[in-house]
């Protein structure tokens, strides 16, 4: 996940920490690049088919902005449970204290150990032997748990890619180790991991349509029933796919922008 | 505190100036039988120097000498294995973490990387330590920063982030930062060593001035000649040993260790 590269035009190294190029480099920045391609793509795909085949396409269209919402708020909730998560077991991760360190490590060993998949069957089937939760409820318990050990790997490296001087001069100027972390190393992380974390935050997203096993009505599950209904696969799965594509796209270019934003104190003059 | 024999020590590595010389009861900095090792190579190797108030000290020697580690020892920026590290009475080398806090608070450290904080404002930078641990007013924070800017002749660049800068001006910003905590004493790790040489005298110059105030110097440098015309004392490593200490004089004019020799020929 972590990968280390020499930058050829920085002295530094720089901790690329990323699982693949789903958010828009500064570079595609174009009226051509692949990910508006594939947006203007989905998007045309999608108003065609309705308009083309209106009677089975618009009918799938309509059964399933209940979907999209609960997509949405699934995800939402996860994403402010997970980056807490993600940011204390990195700290942990990184901690001098063996047992902080410790309990931390395993976390991420047996969280990433375990498919989505299964743990969320564990906290709601297996576990409800002793406690009753929502489906709500163990759906976001389940992927907050699950990104918070992918996404405390992503700080942790964030944290390990600040220069070393940057705690050495907070030190010498007396700052102690805890405010050195918050005063300084903390703020500095955002922009080099906020690329990872969209990136997990887009990943959670699409990760959300395994709650459709707990027959939470998200987008996946609206498709589901939809399509039992009525048979049609084809149809139905077309449109969930366009669907949760323009989502992520959207979702990614966010996440893009936003970096721009943070990268503020970086520009030359 | 060191007791007496320790001292003697100190002075013992040739510095027969210092003899006659009126000097105050109390070093503000001691080192005494200071050995350190990064495995098994020795870095430190029972060094001895004893720094009083007001002296600037520069020290020089090949790169892997040891000049650097030393300084570092002296804000335990390196552990040391063996001895001790007295700054202003307090052994820094056995205190706890609040008590060498404060110590730090009182010891300048100016990198030869800057080492300024890139989300922060040249103000912020110099602003945030004394504001967070001295406990100072916004304003008092930001008026004493701005005279200090002014003092090392940026004061128009307070707004802008150090990524603005060219590396003259962010180490002269650096200096500042340390300063505005006012320590005693200001270390330098080859402060000009990171930068173009049209640079290296605006940051030199600022050294001078602060020379001049009376501050307490621990320099490592590769810039000769301001260790002739600043230094009290200059310092000869090699191999993490002291093998001379004396004044700049005696030590370019009349070198006495063959290594030194050697070292000055190479360099000069």
């Amino acid at each position: 996940m972590a990968e280390e590269i020499k930058d050829p035009e920085s002295k530094g190294n720089i901790v690329l920490v990323t699982e693949g190029p789903s958010i828009p480099s500064p570079e595609g920045r174009r009226i051509v690049s692949a990910w508006s391609i594939a947006l203007f793509g989905a998007i045309a795909t999608l108003f065609t088919l309705c308009a083309v085949w209106p009677e089975p396409y618009l009918d799938v269209v309509a059964f399933l902005p209940d979907g999209i919402l609960t997509t949405f708020e699934v995800t939402a909730l996860s994403i402010c449970c997970a980056v807490p998560m993600g940011l204390i077991t990195g700290l942990g991760r990184i901690s001098r204290n063996t047992f902080i360190n410790l309990t931390a490590s395993t976390y991420v060993e047996i969280i990433r150990g375990i498919p989505l998949l299964v743990q969320i069957f564990y906290i709601y089937y297996a576990l409800s032997k002793f406690l009753q939760v929502s489906s709500l409820t163990s759906a976001v318990v389940a992927i907050s748990f699950c990104y918070g050990a992918y996404m405390g790997e992503v700080f942790r490296a964030g944290i390990h890619a600040i220069p070393k001087g940057q705690t050495e001069a907070a030190r010498s100027l007396g700052f102690n180790r805890f405010q050195t972390m918050f005063y300084v190393i903390l703020p500095q992380p955002w922009r080099t991991i906020l690329p990872p974390v969209g990136n997990e935050c887009i990943a959670m997203l699409k990760d959300t349509s395994l709650v459709s096993v707990m027959a939470m009505p998200d987008l996946m599950q609206r498709g589901r029933s939809f399509a039992a209904k009525t048979y049609l696969y084809f149809e139905t799965y077309t449109i969930i796919a366009l669907i949760y594509l323009i989502i992520t796209l959207v979702l990614s270019k966010g996440v893009s922008i936003m970096e721009s934003k943070l990268n503020y104190y970086d520009r030359k003059k | 505190m060191p007791d007496e024999s320790q001292l003697e020590h100190g002075q013992d590595c040739g510095n027969q100036q210092g003899k006659d010389a009126p000097r105050s009861p109390e070093p503000v900095i001691v080192m005494s039988h200071v050995w350190k090792y990064f495995g098994p190579l020795v870095a430190l190797q029972d060094v001895n120097v004893a720094v009083q108030a007001k002296e600037r000290i520069v020290i020089i020697g090949p790169s892997g000498s040891g000049k650097s580690t030393m300084l570092r020892a002296i804000n335990r920026l390196e552990t040391v294995d063996r001895g001790s590290i007295f700054i202003n009475g307090t052994d820094i080398t056995k205190c706890r973490d609040s008590e060498l806090n404060h110590v730090r608070q009182n010891l300048g450290m100016v990198f030869q990387s800057f080492n300024l904080f890139p989300h922060k404002t040249v103000l912020h930078n110099l602003t945030m330590a004394p504001i967070k641990l001295l406990h100072m007013k916004k304003s008092d924070a930001e008026d004493r920063a701005l005279a200090l800017l002014k003092k090392v002749g940026i004061s128009d660049k307070a707004n802008v982030y150090p990524s603005m800068l060219s590396g003259g001006q962010q180490q002269r910003v650096a200096i500042a930062r340390a300063l505005a905590m006012q320590p005693s004493i200001m270390l330098f790790d080859e402060p000009t060593s990171a930068l173009d040489p049209e640079m290296v005298g605006e940051v030199l110059d600022v050294m001078v001035n602060l020379a001049e105030d009376g501050m307490t110097m621990c320099c490592v440098t590769h810039e000769m000649g301001f260790a002739r015309t600043v230094a009290d004392r200059v310092i000869f490593m090699d191999h993490g040993q002291i093998l001379e200490m004396d004044t700049p004089d005696r030590i370019f004019n009349s070198p006495r260790h063959p290594r030194l020799r050697q070292f000055l020929d190479q360099i000069l």
